[in-house]
C-alpha cells in the first residue's frame, strides 16, 4: 500500500511538472517579451513595486505609439527575486528558460545583480541593471551586461569634491550596513577623501558598520555622537535608515545627516516620521521631478495619471529607461538576437533621448551621461536640489 | 562616566524587551517541555495589533484618551488579543501532539510560526509599518547630563513592573507554587490535585500576553514594525532563556537583561558588526561550564 | 518455512521493481521538462543530500541540531575561496570541503557534545549563527562580506567532462546522492548504525552496554558535517556565488523539518521530505503571498496526523524462526 502511495505521489509530481513546462513551451506568441527581475516581495518591495509600475508605463507609452518591429507590442514578464542572491539566480533562470523572453531588465541590489548577471552572460541574454551601482559590476568584462544607473565611485568622488566643501565639514562620520554596496560606497568615499585627509583638511572620526536587521542602534550611535562629527554620512538602505535618523536625533546627534543613494524614499520618510526626515540630505542620482525634457514630461504625465504620484526613487525610472533603450535597440537593428542588441547598445547608441536624459553606453557597459546631485528633504516630503557648485 | 550610564540604560532597555519575551518561552518550556517557536511571532502580532488600534482606527484611542491612554489601551488590547492567540495555538497545534514526543512538536511550532508570520504579511502587507508620531510621546530629557527619552523611562518602568508582578505571582503565591510544581514533575503535580488544565491555560495565555505587550512597547519605542521582526527578537529571547536557565522564570528575566547588556558591551568595546558573534560565544562558554544555564539547577536524570 | 521464503522473495522483488521504476523516471526526467524545472530538481537534490546529512545526526542519533547549515557554509566557502584565489579545480575541492567541514565539526562539537537535548539545540543554533555572522563580516578580507564570493568555476575532469548546464548538474548531484544513499544504508545496517540508534533510544542504557557514547556522537556530527560540506561544494559551483544569507537559521530549520516530516532515520522518508520542502514552494507559486502560509499550515497538519513522518523508519525485526534456520544452516 505504501509503495503504491509513493508511486502515485511521484507520478502526480511528474505529471504536474510536465503540464507546467508544456504551458511554458507552448508560448510562441507575437509580442516582444522583455523580462523584468525585481524585488516584488520582501523588505524592498516598495522599490520593486515602483519599478514594475514605471516599466509598465514605459511599455504602454511605446505600445500606444505603435509598438516596435512593425507593430509588435511589448510585453513585460516579471520575475520576483525578493532582493536575495539565490532567489535572484532562480528568477534569472526562470526568465532565461522562457524562449520568448528577448532580454531582461534586472535588478535592484548589487549583490543580487552579481550572480544574476553571471547567469545571463552564460546564457547570452542581454541584461540591463537599474539599481546596482557598485563599481565592480562592469569591471568583469561581460559582453551582455549594461546599466542605466551610475556607479559608486562617481558618487564617492562627488561627496568628497562637492558635498564636503558645501558643508565646510572637518569631521566626518561614515556608517555603513555591511552589504557589499554599502561597504563599497563607504570605502570608496574614504578613498576619495584621502587627498583631503592627507592635507589635514578633514578627518574621518567614525567608520563602522551596523547590522540592518536590528532595530536598536542607540549603542553605536552613542559611540558616534561622542566623536563629535560635523557631518554623518550613512551609506546603507532605507529600511533601517529611517530608524537611524530618528534614534540619532533623539540621543542628541546634531550633525548634518547625509544619506547615500539608497536611503531616501517614501518608506524612509514614513518610518522616520517627517519631523525627522525633513532636513535630511542625500547624494542621489537624478530624481524624476527635476527632468524637463519632453520624454520625461510625457512619462511623468502618464505615470501620474495612473498612480497619482511620482516614483520616489530614481531606480525605478532607470528601469523604465532600460526598457526604452532595449526597445530602441530591437527596433533599430530589426532583430531580437542578443548579439545584435548588445552590439547596438555598446557601439551605435549615442545620446538616445530617454526619460532621464541622453543615454549611451561605454565599452564596459556603463552609462554615459548621468549625474549625481545633492538633495534635501522638504517639509512636505519632496526633495529639492542643492546648488553645490 | 556619563556615557557608561547612558549605554547601560540603552542595554537595559533592549534587555527588558528580551526579558519580557523570554518569560513566555520559559514559562511554556518549564511546564510543557516544549519550545514555543511561535512565541516570537506572537510578539510581532501584538505589535501589529497595537498599531492597528492606534493608527488605523484613525487614532481614535489617542483622540479619546490622550497619548498615554492610547498607549495603555493598545497594550491591553494586545495583551488580551495575544493571550487568546496563544491559547488558540496551544489548542490547535500543540495539544494533539503532546503524547507523541518532543521533536514533532518542534516542527509543529515552526509551522505555526510560519503561519503567523505570513498571516501578518497577508493581512497588513509586506512593507514595514510605522507607529506615527501622533501616538507616541517623543519627549527628550536631560537628567544630570544624561540624555534619555521619556519613552525609554516608560519602557523600563513598565517592563520592571510587569516582571516584578510575574515574579511575585510565581514565587510568592499558591498559584505560582502550583506552576513551579508542574514544572518539576507534571504527573505528580496532577496527583497532588493541581488542575493541569488551568495551569496550561494560564501559561499559554500569560506568556504570549506579556510578549504582546512587549510588542506594543517595541512598536512605540522604535516605531518601525515589520512582519519579520518576530524572528530576530524570538531568537535573541530564546538565547536569553537558555542563558538564564530554561524553565526558570527569574532566570529568564536575568537572562534577558544580561543579554541586552552583553550586546551593548560587545557593540561598544569590540565592534558593532561582531556583537552577535560575541554574545553567542559567551552563551556557548556559559553552557560549557554551567550546562543548565546561570540559574538552572542540575536535575539528576532518572535511569 | 517454505511459505516464509516465498513471501520474503515476493517482497524484495516488488521493492526492486519500485527502485528500478523510480530510477528510470529520474534518468529520463530532464528530457521531458524544461530547464527551469531541471534546476528546481537540482535544488531538490541538494536538499536531499543535506537532509541525509542531517539525518545522521538527528535521525539516527537523535541529536538536536539546528545549526546544520553552518557546516554547509564551511564547505561552500572553502570551495569558493580556494577556487577563486588559488584556482584549485572544483573536483579536487570536493573531498577538501568535506574534510574542512568535518574538521570544523569535530573542533566545535567536542567541547559541547555532552550537552542535553535542548541546550545542544541552542548551542548548534549559536554555532550556525556565528559562522554566518563571521562570514558576513569579511574577516581578513577573504569572504567578501554579505556580497559573498563569486566567479566560482564549474566542476571539470580535464576539458571533456565539464559540468556546465542544468541537465549535467542534475545528473551530477543525483549521482552523489545515490552514492550517499548506498553508503548510508550500509551504515544503517552496520554496528555503527545500531550503536547510533541505541544512543537515540536510551543514552544511559547504551553507555552501560559499553558503547562509547561520546565517540559515536562525535562521529555522527563529523560525518553529517562532511556530507553537508559536499553539498556546499556542489551548491557553490552551481550558483557560481556563495553568500551568507543562503545559510541562515531559517534554512537550518527547514532541514530539521525535512528529516522530521519525512521520517526520522528513514532514508526514503528524508527524500520525500526534501521533495516536499523544495518542490512545494515552487509548485504553489501561483498562490503568491499565500504560499508560505499554506506551507506552514501543512507542516502543522502533517505533525498532527502523521507525526512519525511520511515514510517512517521500519525496524527490521529478525524473526526467531529465521534465526534458528540460519543457526541450523551454519551448523550444517
Amino acid at each position: 500500500m505504501k509503495r503504491i502511495k509513493f508511486l502515485l505521489v511521484v507520478s502526480v509530481l511528474v505529471l504536474a511538472l510536465g503540464i507546467a513546462s508544456l504551458g511554458v513551451m507552448a508560448a510562441d506568441k507575437l509580442p516582444v517579451v522583455i523580462g523584468l527581475q525585481g524585488p516584488i516581495t520582501g523588505p524592498y518591495a516598495v522599490e520593486g513595486e515602483m519599478t514594475k509600475q514605471c516599466v509598465e508605463i514605459a511599455a504602454q507609452m511605446i505600445n500606444e505609439k505603435g509598438g516596435i518591429l512593425d507593430g509588435r507590442m511589448i510585453e513585460i514578464r516579471v520575475a520576483d527575486d525578493a532582493c536575495q542572491p539565490k532567489a535572484g539566480a532562480l528568477a534569472a533562470m526562470k526568465l532565461i528558460t522562457q524562449k520568448d523572453v528577448v532580454a531582461a531588465i534586472q535588478t535592484y541590489g548589487s549583490f543580487v545583480v552579481l550572480p544574476a548577471s553571471d547567469i545571463y552572460e552564460k546564457f547570452e541574454k542581454v541584461n540591463i541593471a537599474y539599481g546596482a551601482t557598485i563599481t565592480d559590476l562592469t569591471e568583469r568584462g561581460l559582453k551582455y551586461f549594461f546599466r542605466t544607473c551610475g556607479r559608486t565611485d562617481t558618487q564617492a568622488a562627488f561627496f568628497a569634491d562637492k558635498v564636503v566643501p558645501f558643508f565646510d565639514a572637518k569631521k566626518i562620520a561614515i556608517m555603513n550596513n555591511n552589504t557589499s554596496f554599502s561597504v563599497g560606497l563607504a570605502e570608496e568615499t574614504r578613498e576619495a577623501l584621502k587627498s583631503k585627509i592627507d592635507a589635514g583638511e578633514v578627518e574621518i572620526v567614525y567608520f563602522d558598520a551596523i547590522n540592518p536587521e536590528e532595530t536598536d542602534f542607540t549603542v553605536p550611535l552613542t559611540k558616534l555622537r561622542e566623536t563629535n562629527p560635523d557631518v554623518f554620512y550613512y551609506t546603507g538602505h532605507f529600511p533601517e535608515a529611517g530608524l537611524i535618523i530618528r534614534q540619532a536625533r533623539e540621543i542628541g546627534i546634531e550633525a548634518t545627516f547625509i544619506g547615500g543613494d539608497a536611503v531616501v524614499n517614501e518608506d524612509f520618510i514614513n518610518i522616520a516620521g517627517i519631523e525627522y526626515a525633513k532636513g535630511v540630505y542625500q547624494t542621489q542620482e537624478a530624481l524624476i521631478e527635476y527632468f524637463t525634457n519632453p520624454e520625461a514630461m510625457a512619462f511623468k504625465e502618464a505615470y501620474k495619471a495612473k498612480y497619482g504620484t511620482l516614483p520616489s526613487s530614481p531606480w525605478s525610472v532607470y528601469a523604465a529607461d532600460a526598457l526604452c533603450v532595449l526597445a530602441e535597440a530591437i527596433d533599430k537593428t530589426g532583430s531580437t538576437d542578443s548579439d545584435d542588441i548588445a552590439d547596438y547598445l555598446r557601439n551605435k547608441m549615442d545620446k538616445f533621448p530617454s526619460i532621464t536624459g541622453p543615454i549611451g553606453f561605454d565599452e564596459i557597459g556603463d552609462r554615459v551621461g548621468s549625474s549625481i546631485n545633492l538633495y534635501v528633504v522638504n517639509e512636505d516630503g519632496s526633495s529639492s536640489i542643492c546648488d553645490t557648485k | 562616566m556619563k556615557i557608561v550610564l547612558e549605554q547601560l540604560l540603552n542595554g537595559l532597555t533592549i534587555g527588558s524587551f528580551y526579558a519580557l519575551i523570554a518569560l513566555g518561552y520559559s514559562m511554556v518550556y518549564g511546564v510543557m517541555k516544549l519550545i514555543n517557536f511561535a512565541h516570537g511571532d506572537l510578539f510581532a502580532l501584538g505589535s501589529y495589533l497595537g498599531y492597528t488600534l492606534l493608527v488605523f482606527g484613525s487614532t481614535y484611542a489617542t483622540v479619546t484618551f490622550g497619548i498615554w491612554g492610547g498607549m495603555i489601551a493598545a497594550m491591553l488590547v494586545a495583551a488580551i488579543g495575544i493571550g487568546i492567540a496563544g491559547t488558540l495555538i496551544e489548542r490547535i497545534a500543540y495539544r494533539p501532539i503532546y503524547s507523541v514526543g518532543r521533536l514533532p512538536a518542534v516542527v509543529s511550532a515552526l509551522g505555526a510560526s510560519i503561519v503567523i508570520q505570513n498571516g501578518i504579511m497577508v493581512v497588513w502587507g509586506p512593507r514595514p509599518q510605522a507607529y506615527t508620531s501622533q501616538v507616541v510621546p517623543s519627549v527628550m530629557l536631560n537628567i544630570g547630563g544624561i540624555k534619555i527619552t521619556l519613552m525609554q523611562i516608560v519602557v523600563l518602568v513598565i517592563s520592571f513592573i510587569l516582571m516584578g508582578l510575574l515574579f511575585y505571582i510565581v514565587q510568592k503565591t499558591t498559584f505560582g507554587a502550583a506552576i513551579r510544581a508542574c514544572a518539576l514533575d507534571r504527573s505528580t503535580a496532577a496527583l497532588m490535585g493541581i488542575n493541569i488544565e488551568t495551569i496550561i491555560f494560564f501559561i499559554f495565555a500569560l506568556g504570549p500576553a506579556l510578549g504582546g505587550m512587549a510588542g506594543v512597547m517595541v512598536g512605540m519605542y522604535y516605531r518601525k514594525i515589520s512582519f519579520t521582526m518576530g524572528w530576530n527578537y524570538g531568537l535573541k529571547a530564546f538565547t536569553a532563556t537558555i542563558l538564564g536557565g530554561i524553565g526558570n522564570i527569574p532566570g529568564a528575566m536575568i537572562g534577558g537583561l544580561l543579554l541586552g547588556i552583553l550586546e551593548m558591551l560587545g557593540s561598544v568595546y569590540i565592534s558593532t558588526a561582531y556583537k552577535d558573534v560575541f554574545v553567542f560565544l559567551i552563551l556557548i562558554l556559559v553552557l560549557i561550564f554551567r550546562p543548565t544555564g546561570l540559574l538552572g539547577e542540575k536535575v539528576a536524570e532518572k535511569v | 518455512m517454505k511459505l516464509n521464503k516465498n513471501i520474503k522473495q515476493k517482497n524484495s522483488i516488488s521493492k526492486n521493481w519500485l527502485i528500478i521504476v523510480v530510477a528510470i523516471l529520474f534518468i529520463i526526467l530532464p528530457f521531458i521538462i524544461n530547464a527551469y524545472w531541471v534546476d528546481v530538481l537540482f535544488f531538490f537534490g541538494i536538499y536531499a543530500l543535506l537532509g541525509l546529512s542531517l539525518n545522521i545526526v538527528l535521525g539516527e542519533v537523535g541529536l538536536f541540531d539546528l545549526g546544520h547549515m553552518g557546516f554547509m557554509a564551511i564547505g561552500a566557502y572553502t570551495t569558493a575561496i580556494l577556487n577563486t584565489i588559488f584556482g584549485i579545480p572544483i573536483i579536487v575541492l570536493l573531498p577538501i570541503s568535506a574534510i574542512a567541514a568535518g574538521a570544523f565539526a569535530w573542533l566545535v562539537c567536542s567541547p559541547i557534545i555532552h550537552l542535553r537535548g535542548d541546550y545542544l539545540c541552542i548551542v548548534t543554533i549559536g554555532m550556525g549563527e556565528i559562522v554566518r555572522l563571521t562570514l558576513n563580516n569579511n574577516p581578513f578580507g577573504i569572504t567578501g562580506g554579505s556580497n559573498g564570493v563569486y566567479g566560482i568555476d564549474f566542476p571539470s575532469l580535464g576539458s571533456i567532462f565539464v559540468i556546465d548546464n542544468s541537465t549535467k548538474f542534475y545528473y551530477y548531484i543525483w549521482l552523489i546522492v545515490g552514492l550517499t544513499i548506498v553508503g548510508l544504508v550500509n551504515l544503517q545496517r552496520s554496528r555503527i548504525g545500531r550503536a547510533w540508534n541505541c544512543i537515540r533510544e536510551d543514552e544511559i542504557a547504551a553507555e552501560s552496554t559499553g558503547i562509547d557514547v561520546r565517540y559515536y556522537k562525535l562521529l555522527a556530527f563529523v560525518l553529517g558535517a562532511g556530507l553537508a560540506g559536499v553539498a556546499g561544494n556542489v551548491y557553490a559551483t552551481k550558483l557560481m556565488i556563495v553568500s551568507p544569507e543562503s545559510f541562515s537559521f531559517m534554512e537550518s530549520c527547514m532541514l530539521f523539518c525535512i528529516v522530521l516530516i519525512g521520517g526520522m532515520g528513514s532514508i526514503p522518508g528524508v527524500l520525500i521530505g526534501a521533495a516536499a520542502i523544495s518542490l512545494f514552494p515552487e509548485v504553489f507559486r501561483a498562490f503568491a503571498q499565500y504560499r508560505m502560509l499554506i506551507f506552514g499550515a501543512a507542516m502543522v497538519i502533517m505533525m498532527i496526523f502523521r507525526p512519525g513522518g511520511i515514510w517512517p523508519r521500519k525496524r527490521g525485526a529478525l524473526k526467531l524462526e529465521s534465526l534458528l534456520t540460519k543457526a541450523g544452516e551454519e551448523n550444517g
